[in-house]
C-alpha cells in the first residue's frame, strides 16, 4: 500500500465533504492512495470522537484501527443520501468507541468509571460553525431542548456517558434520566422533521 | 412505522449510547435478524451524526495508518474461500441447532441470541444473553472456551422465594437438556462446568434457565419450561 503525502493539519477538519465522498467511491474500489488521503484528512476528527469516549489512550488507539478497518471494509456501504461521509465515519468510530465502553464483561458489569466528570474541553456544539445543512438543523433543535436535557444528550453522544454516568451528574435517578432521553430524544425527531 | 415505541426508543439510544451494557449487546443481537430494528438504530444514528462530524478534531498520539494498513492486508490474505466454507460450516451448525430448540423458542416467543457470523477467527470468550422478551435480559452467561470457565451474572433476575434458578445447555448432540447446575439470582455464579463438553457443542447450544424446587432440579431434567434462554455471541477473537 503506498501512503499518500502529508496532508497539513489545518486543511484536515475542512475537507470538503464532497472530496471525502470521493474517496469513499475510491476506497470502496478498493484504492489503498484514496484510503491513505482519506484516513490523513479524516484521523483527527474520528480520534476526537473515540478519545472522549474513552479516555484511556491504548484504548482510543485501538478503537481508532478498528474504525478505519471498518471504513476500508464497508466503504460501498456508504450513502449519501442519509447523511455526510465524515458524519458516517465517525459514527462507525463512534459506535467502535461505545462497543468498548459498554462492552458485557466477564468480571464486572459495574466497571464503568466512577466519578466520571466532564474534562474541562466538553463539546459545545452550540458555538460550533454549522458545516452542513444538517448540523445546522440539528444545533436549532438541540437548542430547544432544556438546558440540562440538552447538557444530558451532549454528555451522551460525545462523552459516552451512560443513564448512570448521567444520573451521578445530574443527582437524578436513572429512571428520570431515561424519561428525560426519551422525551429529549422524541423532540428532537420531531423538531428535526417538521 | 411499525415498530413498537419501546423499541423505538430502544434504537434512539442505542444510537446516543446510553443503553446498559446487556442492553446494548441484546439489541446488537436483535438487529441483525429485525430489520425494522436495524433500520430505525440506523435513522438515529443518521439524526444526530452531524454532532460527530462537528467534533474538535484531536490529533492521534501516534500515526495508525501503516498498523491499519497491516490489518488490512491481513483481512485480505486470509483465503476468501477458507471464510466462505467456515462461514457456511457455522451457518449449518446454528440453523441445525436452532431446528432443535424451534419447539422452545415459539413456546416462549423467544428471539434467539444470533452468533456474530462474520466472525471467522476461533474466538476465546462468549456472552449469551439469558432473557424471557428481548429487550429484558435477566442474566448474562460469560463463557472462557480455553479454560472451559462458565461465570453467570444476575442483570435483572427476580429472586425466587424458596426456589431456585438452574441453568441448562441444550444442544441436539446432547439428547436431552444438561445441567450446568445452580445459578444465584443475587450474585455471581462461577464454576468449570462446560470443559465435559466439545467446544462446537458450547458454540451451538442454546442456554436455558428454568425454576426449580430449593436445591435444584431432584432428577437431573428441567421441571418446568425455561423461563429465560439465550445464545452465544463471541465477545473476543
Amino acid at each position: 500500500m503506498s501512503t499518500a503525502e502529508e496532508t497539513p493539519k489545518a486543511t484536515e477538519a475542512a475537507a470538503a465533504n464532497d472530496d471525502l465522498a470521493l474517496l469513499l467511491q475510491r476506497v470502496a474500489a478498493g484504492d489503498a492512495a484514496a484510503f491513505a488521503t482519506l484516513y490523513r484528512s479524516t484521523q483527527s476528527v474520528l480520534y476526537g470522537v473515540v478519545a472522549r469516549i474513552l479516555t484511556r489512550g491504548d484504548a482510543s488507539g485501538e478503537a481508532l484501527q478498528e474504525a478505519y478497518v471498518r471504513i476500508w471494509e464497508k466503504a460501498g456501504d456508504f450513502d449519501p443520501a442519509k447523511g455526510s461521509p465524515l458524519g458516517w465515519m465517525a459514527t462507525i468510530a463512534r459506535n467502535r468507541a461505545l462497543d468498548e465502553v459498554r462492552r458485557v464483561r466477564p468480571t464486572s458489569l459495574e466497571a464503568m468509571p466512577q466519578g466520571f466528570e466532564p474534562a474541562a474541553d466538553t463539546v459545545d456544539p452550540l458555538a460550533a460553525r454549522a458545516r452542513s445543512e444538517r448540523l445546522a438543523a440539528l444545533i436549532a433543535c438541540l437548542g430547544a431542548l432544556d438546558a440540562d436535557k440538552r447538557e444530558a444528550v451532549l454528555l451522551a453522544y460525545y462523552r459516552g456517558f451512560s443513564r448512570e454516568a448521567l444520573a451521578r451528574k445530574f443527582g437524578a435517578p436513572t429512571a428520570t434520566i431515561k424519561t428525560w432521553l426519551r422525551r429529549s430524544l422524541m423532540q428532537l425527531r420531531e423538531c428535526l422533521e417538521s | 412505522m411499525t415498530l413498537s415505541p419501546d423499541d423505538d426508543f430502544a434504537a434512539a439510544e442505542f444510537a446516543l449510547g446510553t443503553l446498559e451494557p446487556g442492553e446494548r449487546a441484546a439489541l446488537a443481537a436483535r438487529r441483525r435478524r429485525e430489520p425494522e430494528l436495524d433500520a430505525a438504530i440506523r435513522a438515529w444514528e443518521a439524526r444526530l451524526s452531524p454532532l460527530a462530524e462537528a467534533t474538535p478534531p484531536i490529533p492521534p498520539p501516534a500515526d495508525f495508518l501503516p498498523a491499519i494498513e497491516a490489518r488490512i492486508r491481513a483481512a485480505a490474505a486470509s483465503p476468501a474461500s477458507n471464510d466462505v466454507a467456515a462461514l457456511q460450516k457455522r451457518l449449518s451448525r446454528w440453523r441445525a441447532a436452532a431446528v432443535g430448540a424451534a419447539g422452545l423458542a415459539a413456546a416462549l416467543a423467544i428471539g434467539f441470541v444470533a452468533r456474530e457470523a462474520t466472525r471467522v477467527a476461533q474466538p476465546k470468550e462468549f456472552v449469551a444473553i439469558l432473557q424471557k422478551s428481548a429487550d429484558s435480559p435477566a442474566f448474562v452467561a460469560s463463557i472462557n472456551l480455553a479454560k472451559g470457565e462458565l461465570s453467570v451474572r444476575p442483570v435483572a433476575a427476580p429472586p425466587q422465594a424458596g426456589r431456585s434458578y438452574e441453568l441448562w445447555i441444550i444442544e441436539p448432540t446432547l439428547g436431552a437438556p444438561r445441567s450446568l447446575g445452580i445459578i444465584d439470582a443475587a450474585a455471581v455464579t462461577r464454576g468449570p462446568r462446560l470443559a465435559a463438553f466439545d467446544r462446537a457443542v458450547v458454540e451451538d447450544a442454546t442456554y436455558a434457565v428454568t425454576v426449580e424446587p430449593e436445591g435444584g432440579s431432584p432428577d437431573g431434567k428441567p421441571s418446568g419450561p425455561p423461563v429465560f434462554v439465550g445464545k452465544l455471541v463471541p465477545v473476543e477473537p
